[in-house]
């Protein structure tokens, strides 16, 4: 499966889009709020100059998106307001793969600068925002032109399948879709090997695009455990892959299917991380959280990120389908390729009430990394 | 009516859409082409820049962009490998209005990078960043000094607006016969158009000056007419076309009048005297080369009339407009008949849709 072309998230605004199932994702950009806010002025500090390069990695579409880069906005004018000096003009780029629904992205761009002249009077010549298409495993933007880059629920998103288990013949993998308590140990090697080389890449490509000084904030799903298997990373597709072969079991989706198809995702541990971090050492870690996110987003928060997200229409839905929606819009891209358009709503479903069941025996989490980088001189 | 609501070329890769119907377009590019290549190359030459710019101003969504990219990088690549040097990093800056289906562009990048890489099997891999830039060229879209080169090919004989010039005070249009300048157009329409084209152009060039460096470069194609007279046998009778085809709609039964009236076009085609007098008074530029040109009748494929060709070409452009005023329903209807008419006219006398190409440098 060649990710770069497959993934991107369900895109336009209809019910199984991801901007109306992004919610899990809203509450995760807010509880890194404080982290980037302290990023922003740091990075303030140290490197003030009359143009600055802004970049959301991973952008996709829908509300979250717009809601990011506004409140780094608002931090960089509070914080210069302070200190009385001028604004600098603003070069905001918004990355994602070149399958991702920019145009729903755009079409908000007028009223947004709009809002940006009549609240902080910021006109044209103080904003610009681009869509940028590419993998961020790679180069996307002129040599030192970014001094702060963000990006979340990106980054476990790998550049592809690990190579041995991309493979029809072998299957290492059987009836699994990710690591599993009954993964051999290959599976495990070669999720961490991507990993290492996708994350190294990524780092390598944003040093190289970023000012001495800059400052990058992240946010992915990964593990407090050491061991890749444990529930906390694991379960979301560990569900999936019982859907699936419930189906198979019923002759409805070819079991081999299941076999060949391996998320290209991996969440890993703090000290993994931190490990691709001091090899690759473009950057200093400044800190490195893991905090706790319920499956469904839990209970909503004061944040205006998630008041604008409680959509009344995932109202009246169970916890266990509300979070199948929100997984539907990330991988149903991906699933579709492999598995075909016809089975996805009876998956859907089946997975939904095996949330449910979960639910009703445990309070689901995933485990958020946030990380705060800086480049070094 | 928000225009920038609502033009757009028709998106996609679907039978009607921009992208398989702008083969015309392409054509008066590729007519044109050795002299937006000389530009690029003459403006390298003068300042040889580490880290070049380059716009495409109303990139919209077909294939015309991307390969025209193409051939402004690999003339850059040529011209470095001559002088032994390595060439430039490559900003690429593609923009048009926020409703253009960036999506369908952005999918052909990949293949467009494939492409480059493939171009430079040796020596230094090839450094290109392209975006996506939304908004209306009538005003600020990039950083300052930022570029280097701009192209802009059949887009700035749109206007901002429909002229407020054509609007009475209670808010009527005084040009119910027409929906362009026309014989049946009061003298005060051709006015307005005209006072809109000046006021557009000019914030055009004022913000363009603001992004381009010294020395940069503009080339710009766009419909222009060949002197003062608005009613000839170029663009305008093109629009007259459109007009008889509502009209005729209207006959049958599947169109109001009221409606027609009331249709007008954010369009102006200026005369090589207008264009000049705008450059000299903006005065950020000054125009190193001006052409006029006729893109000739393809009589190479049979198999469509060249009459459904233009119908086709013009309905991918002007379909978000006509849908937004009359409905879709009628949209078939409409251009055959369009179609027909147009093949009705060539068959008298040809249709001489003229076209400008200007090379700009700024002082």
């Amino acid at each position: 499966m060649e990710v770069m072309q497959v993934l991107h998230m369900n895109t336009g605004e209809g019910e199984t889009s991801y901007a109306k199932n992004s919610i899990v994702q809203s509450k995760i950009i807010s509880v890194a709020t404080s982290i980037i806010h302290e990023a922003v002025e740091e990075c303030l500090e140290k490197n003030f100059s009359d143009s600055m390069g802004i970049a959301d990695l991973g952008c996709s579409s829908g509300p979250n998106t717009l809601m990011v880069i506004s409140d780094i906005i608002d931090t960089i004018y509070a914080t210069i307001n302070q200190k009385g000096i001028l604004l600098p003009e603003f070069r905001v780029s918004l990355n994602d793969l070149p399958g991702n629904d920019f145009n729903n992205v755009f079409i908000s761009l007028p009223e947004f600068y709009n809002q940006l002249k009549t609240e902080k009077n910021i006109g044209p010549e103080g904003c610009f925002i681009s869509g940028v298409p590419g993998s961020f495993y790679g180069r996307l933007f002129p040599k030192k032109s970014l001094h702060f880059v963000h990006s979340s629920s990106s980054l476990h998103w790998l550049s592809q399948v690990p190579r041995p288990l991309d493979s029809n013949i072998m299957p290492l993998n059987k009836g699994k879709i990710y690591i599993s308590k009954s993964s051999p140990r290959s599976v495990f090697d070669a999720y961490l090997s991507q990993f290492k080389r996708d994350f190294s890449l990524f780092l390598k490509s944003r040093s190289a695009e970023m000012v001495v000084g800059g400052h990058m904030v992240l946010s992915f799903m990964g593990r407090v455990s050491a061991d890749p298997s444990s529930e906390e990373s694991c379960m979301q597709w560990e569900l999936l892959a019982q859907a699936l072969m419930s189906m198979a079991l019923e002759g409805l989706i070819e079991e081999e299917k299941i076999d060949s198809f391996n998320a290209p995702y991996y969440a890993p541990s703090a000290q993994e991380v931190k490990s691709v971090v001091q090899e690759e050492s473009s950057f200093t870690i400044n800190c490195l959280e893991a905090i706790e996110i319920e499956w469904d987003g839990g209970a909503p928060g004061n944040n205006h990120f998630e008041k604008y997200n409680n959509k009344i229409e995932n109202y009246n839905l169970s916890r266990g389908q509300q979070v199948a929606k929100t997984i539907r819009a990330v991988v149903e891209s991906m699933l579709e390729v492999h598995f075909g358009r016809e089975p996805m709503d009876e998956l859907f479903k089946r997975y939904a009430e095996m949330v449910g069941d979960y639910f009703s025996r445990t309070t689901a989490k995933y485990i958020d990394l946030v990380i705060s980088l800086t480049k070094k001189g | 009516m928000d225009l920038e609501k609502v033009f757009h070329m028709k998106g996609g890769r679907g039978e009607t859409s921009y992208s398989k119907n702008s083969s015309l377009q392409k054509r008066a590019a590729d007519k044109v082409n050795h002299i937006t290549l000389e530009a690029i190359e003459e403006m390298f030459l003068e300042s040889k820049p580490k880290s070049l710019g380059i716009a495409d101003l109303g990139c919209s969504s077909g294939p015309n962009s991307l390969s025209n990219i193409k051939e402004l990088v690999n003339a850059i690549e040529r011209e470095s490998r001559k002088l032994l040097e390595r060439a430039p990093e490559f900003r690429v800056y593609l923009n048009d209005l926020p409703t253009n289906d960036f999506n369908t562009i952005f999918q052909a990048i990949p293949d467009l990078y494939r492409e480059l890489k493939k171009g430079r099997s040796h020596g230094s891999p090839i450094s290109i960043y392209i975006a996506g830039y939304p908004g209306t060229f009538y005003g600020r879209l990039f950083p300052d000094k930022c570029l280097h080169f701009i192209y802009s090919s059949n887009s700035l004989h749109w206007l901002s607006r429909v002229p407020p010039g054509i609007y009475n005070e209670q808010g009527d249009t005084i040009n119910r016969k027409s929906i362009y300048i026309s014989e049946n157009s009061p003298p005060q329409v051709a006015r307005a158009y005209f006072e809109q084209f000046k006021q557009d152009f000019s914030l055009f060039l004022q913000s363009r000056s603001e992004e381009v460096v010294v020395g940069g470069r503009m080339v710009l194609i766009l419909l222009g007419r060949n002197g003062p007279n608005y009613v000839d046998r170029g663009t305008a009778f093109l629009w007259e076309i459109l007009y008889r085809s509502l009209a005729t709609l209207v006959s049958k039964g599947e169109i109001e009048e009221e409606k027609l009236d009331s249709y007008e076009v954010h369009f102006y085609a200026p005369s090589k005297e207008e264009l000049e007098d705008e450059i000299r008074k903006e005065g950020s530029f000054k125009m190193d080369r001006f052409e006029m040109f006729e893109i000739e009748k393809d009589t190479g494929n049979s198999s469509t009339s060249y009459g459904k060709a233009v119908a086709m070409t013009v309905r991918s452009i002007q379909e978000s407009m006509i849908s937004h005023h009359f409905g879709e329903a009628i949209l078939d209807n409409l251009f055959e008949e369009y179609g027909r008419l147009v093949d009705e006219e060539m068959a008298k006398e040809d249709i001489r849709s003229i076209s400008f190409v200007l090379v700009l440098q700024k002082l």
